[in-house]
């Protein structure tokens, strides 16, 4: 009965929402968009970029112009970590790795480990060029987690170095913020640029944003490499 | 000094605070004091971040409103955060990111942003129930606030395709010009149910029994009045100047909102354990909150905000503390729990009393105050539906007042440290002076919201 209710609920909140839009003349067509009366009409703006000094535009709005919806989405995934590792972990250096239900072999630890290398140098690269080209602290991050995910799965002696890795997350989340406080030293605003913006498309440019992209590829990788552990560990709990 | 050390201060510190476990309790309460001492020294107004003009960018604004809120969420995370010292220290971390969302949370004035602190301080809080060891209650908390936060976003996405703009004033100005508002009654559903799960009202408040009911020192006085007091504060700020509830719409939401009192004061009559009681009561409460908002009374209603966060850390952490002791927190169990108790017992009934709106006391204050405006809105029923709500809460307070006061054959003893006690008279005698010495209340009036101000002028 509760489900069939819930069921029922569900699909009148959908007809609600597709009526509601469909007669809705301030909701647009796709593609139907005025840009001129938008905010992200300036986003797009040459003046504006030059400016920021960001070649990737999306760049420019996460880390420039939302900034500071950045700090906040980093601090909630170090929180989620937070959580993870507050119902997961145990006592420090007590846990065990949780077996695999396969004995690896030779090469595929090797050859995990091989492929480490180069997943780890091509997250760095996408890390690095986060305001040139698509990607970024975020994606790349989540490569370094990747790697060290795969380590995992392909050796079942393997454990990261965890304390290293909240050490990292910890002095990478501080220095985001303590960049955004030069900003009011410097300028006169929190998460203001403060270094010469130099020439968009090169890649010491745009600023601060290269350096917050990089503490954030750093922390994000940190953090879900944390989480990867917390999942993969069991132990007594506290 | 900005405001964004409100915001920015605290998620540092939580950021550091990971490197040494030892050092963290402490450091919550330093940021604690410092955020409160610089709020002194904060210049009312906008403060725009990464220096991009609004619209462009983020911007935060400190307003009367907000700093009364600011001051009410910093001074009880100080007060239960050293309350709890030594028994709940690996929670500091997850306390000043809750500091630091909630601050923003109140601070901000772009839509996004206000979504992503809901999302920090709404984790925190899952967080901070898990204190209470029923997982499967928490984990209940955890869906229903992400639903909830999700049909926050899908409605402020779809206000952001209508107009382009995420800027709260911005927003409200382009609204006026297409002055449409019944397209926006689906973005502004979406949002009411988000902000709705966290505000306990109903129907999206099943989450609220088992966090609360099952609560400790620590999870109880955070979310049954900090967290309370927060987003009241921003559900506040939204029906006051976004939610533009018309016509059906306003029948709607008024309904439920008074439907949230009846119920609520009903469960709490029906209830024999006290914080069951405790905790139906703040949803009745939340309702009457959001329905002084619908009504334009803005003022009355933050001093009841107020009011509710000081009585309910105050209720919360005596019943939490006792029921730790004695294991139980049936009233039949709890019975004689302040023969032995005489100072925490009377500043328990004070507190009790001025929820109770009994004269002398500043809960009397606000109710007839708010009922006076709601009598000049001729809304005769709202009146009358109160005055019957706070009857029933009076006939089930008193009864367990009673119960508390006069031991049974067994005596129990629970021990309250001096801490404990120095807060409790302190909160005491807030509610009895402002009660008494109603002067400073009216100071102010309903435009310590300046956002219509700010959006009519440019």
């Amino acid at each position: 009965m509760k489900n069939i209710l819930g069921l029922f609920v569900a699909l009148l909140l959908g007809v609600f929402i597709i009526l509601a839009l469909d007669t809705s003349a301030s909701f647009p067509e796709f593609g139907d968009i005025d840009l001129t009366e938008r905010v992200s009409d300036e986003y797009l703006d040459g003046n504006n970029i030059d400016d920021v000094g960001s070649a990737n535009i999306v760049t420019a709005i996460v880390v420039g112009y939302r900034g500071f919806d950045t700090l906040g989405e980093v601090t909630v995934l170090f929180i989620s970590a937070l959580g993870v590792a507050l119902v997961f972990g145990g006592v420090p250096n007590k846990q065990n790795r949780l077996d695999l239900k396969f004995k690896p072999n030779f090469m595929l630890k090797t050859g995990s480990k091989i492929i480490f290398g180069f997943i780890l140098v091509t997250s760095l690269y996408i890390i690095f060029h986060g305001h040139l080209s698509p990607g970024g602290g975020f994606p790349g991050g989540a490569m370094i987690a990747s790697a060290i995910l795969l380590l995992y799965l392909s050796d079942d002696k393997f454990r990261s170095n965890v304390k290293g890795f909240k050490l990292l997350e910890g002095i990478a989340g501080s220095l985001f913020v303590i960049i955004g406080l030069l900003g009011l030293v410097f300028a006169t605003y929190f998460l203001q640029n403060f270094l010469p913006a130099g020439t968009v498309g090169e890649i010491l440019s745009a600023g601060i944003i290269p350096i917050i992209y990089v503490l954030i590829g750093l922390k994000v990788g940190s953090e879900i490499s944390g989480i990867v552990d917390n999942f993969l560990t069991e132990g007594e709990s506290v | 000094m900005s405001p964004i050390l409100l915001v920015a201060v605290p998620l540092l510190a939580a950021f550091l605070s990971i490197l040494s476990k030892k050092l963290a309790p402490y450091l919550l309460l330093a940021v604690g004091v410092f955020n409160l001492v610089i709020l002194f020294f904060i210049p009312l107004g906008f403060e725009i971040i990464g220096g991009f003009n609004q619209p462009l960018g983020i911007n935060l604004l400190l307003d009367t409103y907000s700093k009364i809120a600011l001051i009410l969420i910093n001074v009880l995370i100080i007060v239960i955060a050293f309350l709890n010292i030594g028994k709940y220290n690996k929670f500091s971390s997850i306390l000043l990111l809750a500091m630091g969302g909630l601050n923003g949370l109140v601070l901000t004035n772009d839509l996004f942003n206000l979504f992503v602190f809901l999302e920090i301080s709404g984790i925190a809080a899952y967080l901070i129930t898990s204190s209470n060891k029923k997982p499967v209650k928490t984990f209940h908390y955890l869906i229903l606030g992400a639903v909830g936060s999700s049909l926050f976003l899908f409605g402020v996405v779809i206000l952001y395709s209508m107009f382009g703009t995420l800027n709260m004033v911005d927003m409200i100005q382009k609204i006026q010009i297409t002055n449409n508002y019944k397209e926006l009654i689906l973005p502004f559903t979406l949002m009411f149910i988000g902000l709705g799960v966290e505000a306990k009202l109903l129907p999206f408040n099943s989450w609220v029994k088992g966090v609360l009911g099952k609560s400790n020192t620590l999870s109880g006085p955070m979310i049954g009045g900090v967290y309370a007091a927060a987003i009241g504060f921003v559900l506040g700020r939204y029906i006051n100047n976004l939610f533009m509830f018309e016509g059906n719409l306003l029948i709607v939401v008024i309904a439920l909102l008074a439907l949230g009192i009846l119920v609520g004061e009903a469960m709490a009559f029906s209830s024999t354990k006290v914080r069951e009681i405790l905790l139906f009561s703040s949803i009745a409460q939340a309702s009457i909150v959001a329905l002084l908002f619908v009504n334009g009374i803005v003022l009355w209603a933050v001093y009841y905000i107020v009011a509710a966060a000081l009585s309910k850390t105050v209720l919360f952490l005596v019943i939490n503390k006792a029921t730790k002791e004695v294991g139980s927190d049936e009233i039949s169990k709890l019975k004689g729990l302040f023969s032995n108790n005489l100072v925490v017992g009377v500043a328990f009934t004070l507190v009790t009393l001025s929820v109770m709106g009994l004269p002398l006391l500043v809960g009397f204050v606000v109710k007839l105050n708010f009922l006076t405006e709601l009598a000049v809105n001729n809304q005769i029923w709202l009146i009358i539906l109160i005055l019957v709500a706070s009857v029933v809460e009076g006939i089930y307070f008193v009864r367990m007042l009673v119960k508390l006061w006069y031991p049974e054959d067994n005596v129990i003893s629970v021990k309250y440290n001096l801490s404990f006690k120095v807060v409790f008279v302190v909160i005491a005698l807030i509610l009895l002076t402002f009660g008494t010495y109603t002067a400073p209340l009216k100071n102010y009036d309903n435009t310590i919201d300046t956002i219509q101000e700010v959006v009519d002028n440019g």
